[in-house]
């Protein structure tokens, strides 16, 4: 695992814009970033990252079926009590689902380190499944990166797949936040896709969603039978429709007991299962004490590095400040970011149906990442 | 053969414009439904009879989600006619699965009678299949769904849909363009059920 710097592709940035890619520059800073790259070796892609990925997946889908099966561990998640039977329902007629990222600590040698599982609304899909494929095409047919390189990156093919295989009701609907201009480039990417594997999609921006009756409806009143929300189940089981979840007839993605997965709180259990494995780090339900050198302390519910707080080995303290205050906290042993020129380097790998689906690299100049930091690309040689 | 770890391909149909996947609405092309009084009037017009009632089953349960709602009888039968309306139900979110339970509680509001129907062109009249590469492209977003029709109190030969959108003077065959004749819900959804998080956090994203 190296990182190369890079001459830009001349033009990228037009060429991102006449595609949708409209969030490449984040308040002024680059978000899309290819000054720079990441090689890695097959062995550090297959051994390392692409296997710990299914076999962590795995164990967290069995952890699922204990956890909603037994009401501490659903309390312990912060899951609102009117919900269990939903999300034990959802999870024992075997709802599908759709994607999920798991997020790792990794410098190029020794297991990779969980940091989280994103399995309820991941982002960052467009600059993995279709820019940074696009750069490596385009790297190589310029010349720019030694001939033979690959790239841990078959999401795009792997959501055509998936969206074909999964028999979703149609018409299908997607919702983001209406403002979110992010989270509608995630969208229109999903929607893009979908639409190539054949599905009849509509476009439906979260907050316009209607409610007769108990049924979720369209903007003309139609029932939505079909839904994939970029939105945090944590917040949907919060808000007025919240209710509207039990009786409406609809088909959600991903599905309820994702809620169990896309929780902070899946780290302490999935240490008490599985303790000792060497992909999990030690983790535990907080108590509220001052956190020791060497731990992190994160929200149950947080997205995007917002509200973590770490003591690095020496005992400097770090934080992040955000808007995710009022759920619980977990605290995990730290598995420090490496540092390459003077970045630290976080690895995100992509799960699509059960498989591994390829990686995207995230950096930032502290030892956490935030929406803001930036997406470098990567590729295989050797 | 070399296995990649990449996709195969990776292009996008929607998100670049230049690929010109542009669902335009203007030049819209009319096309052929075809209207009846009954699915026994539709089958006698060489249309297969299963297709006939499985029209006139999705018109049917249509129609007390888009008829039209009147908070009297007198005021419905005034556009619709005497003896020519019904109560409407209160609309389950399990419509499909309990038309019974449904249609046995009343909402309080009235509409008219379906008085016909409109079959979408998914009738295979007469075992003439309409041109397929014709039904690929626009059909498969099956632009016109089968719905109920109604006749008004002042003009009883002329089938109407329930936003009074006139289509037919006589069952058979008709031509319309297919965003006249959408239907519409008649009752009011809530709104804004979804979000509030969103608004009170005030984030760039809320993905992650």
């Amino acid at each position: 695992m190296k990182r190369i710097s890079s001459t830009p592709r001349p033009g990228w940035k037009a060429f991102a814009e006449s595609v949708g890619f409209n969030f490449h520059t984040f308040d002024g800073e680059p978000y899309w970033d290819e000054s720079a790259y990441y090689q890695f070796s097959l062995e550090q892609i297959e051994r390392d990252l692409e296997e710990p990925t299914e076999e962590l997946h795995q164990m967290a889908l069995d952890l699922v079926a204990d956890i909603v099966r037994d009401e501490k561990e659903l309390a312990q998640l912060a899951i609102p009590e009117k919900f269990w039977d939903a999300v034990r329902g959802s999870w024992q007629s075997q709802q599908q689902h759709l994607y999920g990222r798991m997020d790792f600590s990794y410098n190029g040698s020794g297991p990779a380190k969980l940091l989280e599982l994103n399995y309820d609304t991941p982002t960052s899909l467009f600059e993995t499944g279709f820019f940074q494929w696009v750069w490596l095409e385009d790297q190589l047919m310029r010349g720019a990166i030694p001939q033979g390189a690959d790239q841990f990156n078959s999401l795009q093919d792997k959501l055509q797949q998936a969206f074909s295989e999964l028999n979703l009701p149609k018409p299908f609907y997607f919702a983001s936040v209406a403002e979110s201009i992010e989270d509608k480039g995630t969208v229109d990417y999903l929607m893009d896709i979908a639409l190539q594997a054949g599905l009849d999609c509509r476009y439906i921006p979260l907050e316009q969603l209607g409610e007769i009756d108990g049924q979720l409806v369209d903007l003309d009143g139609f029932a939505v039978q079909g839904l994939f929300k970029l939105y945090p189940w944590e917040f949907m089981l919060q808000e007025d429709f919240a209710g509207t979840i039990l009786t409406s007839q609809t088909q959600f993605i991903e599905p309820l007991w994702k809620s169990v997965l896309s929780n902070k709180g899946i780290l302490p259990l999935l240490w008490q299962k599985y303790q000792g494995h060497p992909n999990l780090l030690p983790a535990f339900f907080d108590d509220g004490g001052p956190l020791q050198p060497g731990w992190v302390r994160k929200p149950l519910f947080s997205r995007e590095g917002a509200n973590i707080e770490l003591v690095d080995m020496c005992g400097k303290r770090l934080t992040q400040s955000g808007p995710y205050t009022d759920s619980g906290y977990i605290r995990q042993q730290l598995a420090p970011l490496p540092e390459f020129a003077g970045n630290y380097t976080l690895i995100g790998s992509w799960v699509v149906g059960d498989a591994a689906a390829g990686i995207c690299i995230r950096e930032d100049s502290s030892l956490i990442t935030k929406d803001s930091s930036r997406f470098l690309p990567h590729l295989i040689l050797g | 053969m070399t296995t990649f770890k990449r996709s195969k391909t990776a292009r996008l149909i929607m998100m670049a414009p230049a690929a010109g996947m542009i669902l335009a609405g203007c030049g819209e092309k009319p096309v052929e439904v075809q209207v009846f009084n009954t699915p026994d009037e539709c089958a006698a017009y060489y249309n297969p009879p299963a297709e006939c009632k499985a029209a006139f089953e999705q018109a049917k349960a249509l129609h007390p989600q888009v008829a039209p709602r009147y908070s009297s009888k007198t005021e419905c039968e005034a556009d619709f006619g005497s003896g020519q309306c019904e109560t409407a139900p209160v609309l389950a979110a399990n419509t499909s699965e309990q038309p019974q339970q449904q249609s046995q509680q009343s909402s309080g509001f009235f509409m008219p009678m379906m008085m016909g129907f409109m079959a979408g062109q998914m009738l295979n009249r007469g075992g003439m299949t309409a041109n397929p590469a014709q039904q690929t492209a626009s059909a498969s977003r099956n632009p016109v769904p089968s719905q109920p029709l109604y006749k008004s109190r002042d003009d009883r030969t002329t089938f109407r849909t329930a936003t009074n959108t006139a289509v037919a003077t006589q069952p058979g065959p008709a031509s319309i363009r297919p965003s006249a004749v959408q239907p519409k819900p008649a009752m009011l959804a809530r709104r804004g059920g979804f979000g509030a998080q969103a608004a009170s956090r005030n984030t760039s994203s809320y993905g992650g």
